[in-house]
């Protein structure tokens, strides 16, 4: 984990527009040697962020620069050797090939290509070269996809959805080949998926997109300490309120609030200690305090972002 | 190695605060003895499923702090630690747990004096009964 100075992907109001959807604009920065998990809903804009960074989305407005090189027609592509991509889905007209052709037409590509490397990986998740990729499981097709993609130990990684279809046991291995590859430091991944627990697990950072929108980029530890629900009931001794629901609106870095049933109310908060003392200072009783969910975190972020529309 | 770290998220104290403390108590209590080389940054972060950054704001806090040391390239060691201050925290701990014990008495609305004596009482009582197991 060097302190670098140059981030990894760095987007300056990046748009994309297709005929339905508009990706943007986007400004960000996302930090070398760490692991960003991209969490939104399908359609958020996930995959076309990732296609942007491949060159294969082109920009209609704004500036992109993956690894220190821009990206824009006619610039120099030579950064996409230094990249590993697995997407979302199989790509059809490659269903022919066996998983060891895939790899040797890889190898052509990557001048950081290891087929030691390449071979430690089908081993660890246990994958047979020698079958036709149409033919695998789901599974077993996308481990053996994964292997070809860090073979050439990318300097970025990129994995749209990387566990859809791995049992337990492939992803655990999965976990553990990420864990190590990010382990001398100076790696970046940058990891789609709808697996909370994968993120609990192997993020830094996360993104929230929604709507081709970044709603928030945050570092993980931070937002699980600074989120919290409250459960707050009227003191028996305190004045009666006549509307406490006003009154808690009025709640330091409130998100939102339901009520979880008579004079009982569900508070989320992104300042949880001020909240507190507020409660308390006007005569509500803590019933309990928990962290949030990364979901209902982004349950807060859209609802946010679609009152302000 | 496994580090016997445990994260309590009903806690209200932050991730990074939990672990530091909870280390800064494994080596001070003597149970990572001095030259024990800790996990990697990475590979602690996945055991306690926290950052990386966490991680590394816990070790560079401790090693700010003399109790670990990192060589570069080699990893990060336990680092000698002096007898003074090992004592120190050993009557910190104990201090702790007394001012939980006063806390909830106080909470409960015990006079100082009723307190001395279930202090004094319970203090009997444990020691009469570790003289009987060793006898």
């Amino acid at each position: 984990m060097t302190e670098s100075a140059v981030p990894a992907v760095s987007l300056r109001h990046a748009t994309v527009r297709r005929e339905s959807f508009t990706f943007g604009p986007v400004s960000l920065d996302i930090p070398q040697g760490f692991v960003t998990a991209v969490v939104g809903a399908n359609g958020s804009g996930k995959s076309t962020l990732f296609r942007l960074l491949l060159g294969l989305a082109p920009l209609a407005e704004g500036e992109a620069e993956v690894l220190g090189q821009p990206v824009a027609p006619g610039a120099d592509e030579r950064y996409k050797a230094r990249v590993g991509f697995l997407a979302e889905l199989p790509h059809a007209y490659e269903g022919g090939m066996t998983a060891e052709e895939k790899a040797r037409f890889a190898s052509q590509w990557y001048p950081g290509w290891s087929w030691e490397r390449y071979a430690k990986l089908m081993r660890a998740f246990q994958a047979d070269a020698g079958i036709k990729l149409r033919r695998m499981s789901k599974g077993m097709r996308r481990k053996s996809e994964l292997a070809v993609a860090m073979a050439h130990d990318p300097e970025l990684l990129i994995l749209d959805e990387p566990s859809s279809g791995l049992d337990p046991f492939a992803w655990k291995t999965l976990l553990e080949e990420l864990n190590r590859y990010m382990e001398r430091g100076d790696r970046t991944l940058l990891i789609a998926t709808h697996v909370t627990e994968e993120v609990k697990r192997i993020a830094d950072y996360i993104l929230f997109m929604h709507q081709g929108k970044a709603l928030g980029f945050y570092e993980k530890d931070r937002l699980y300490d600074g989120w919290r629900v409250l459960v707050v009931q009227r003191r028996t001794d305190a004045e009666p309120q006549a509307a406490p629901a006003a009154e808690l609106r009025r709640v330091p870095g409130l998100q939102g609030m339901a009520e979880a049933g008579p004079g009982l109310f569900r508070l989320e908060t992104n300042a949880p200690e001020e909240a507190e003392e507020a409660c308390r200072a006007w005569g509500w009783n803590i019933l309990a305090m928990q962290r949030m969910e990364l979901e209902e975190v982004l349950g807060c972020l859209i609802r946010k972002e679609e009152e302000t529309r | 190695m496994r580090i016997p770290i445990r994260i309590d998220e009903h806690r209200p104290e932050p991730l990074y605060h939990q672990i530091e403390s909870q280390l800064r108590g494994l080596i001070l209590g003597g149970q990572l003895a001095e030259g024990v080389l800790l996990p990697s940054i990475r590979e602690l972060a996945a055991s306690l499923k926290c950052s990386a950054i966490t991680v590394r704001r816990v070790y560079q806090d401790l090693e700010s702090e003399g109790l670990i040391r990192t060589r570069q390239g080699q990893g990060t060691y336990v680092a000698r630690v002096e007898a003074e201050a090992r004592e120190g925290h050993r009557v910190e701990r104990v201090a702790e747990a007394f001012e939980r014990a006063v806390e909830t008495g106080l909470q409960l609305g015990c006079t100082p004096a009723e307190m001395e004596q279930i202090f004094r009482g319970i203090l009997r009582k444990i020691s009469d009964r570790r003289k009987e197991e060793t006898t």
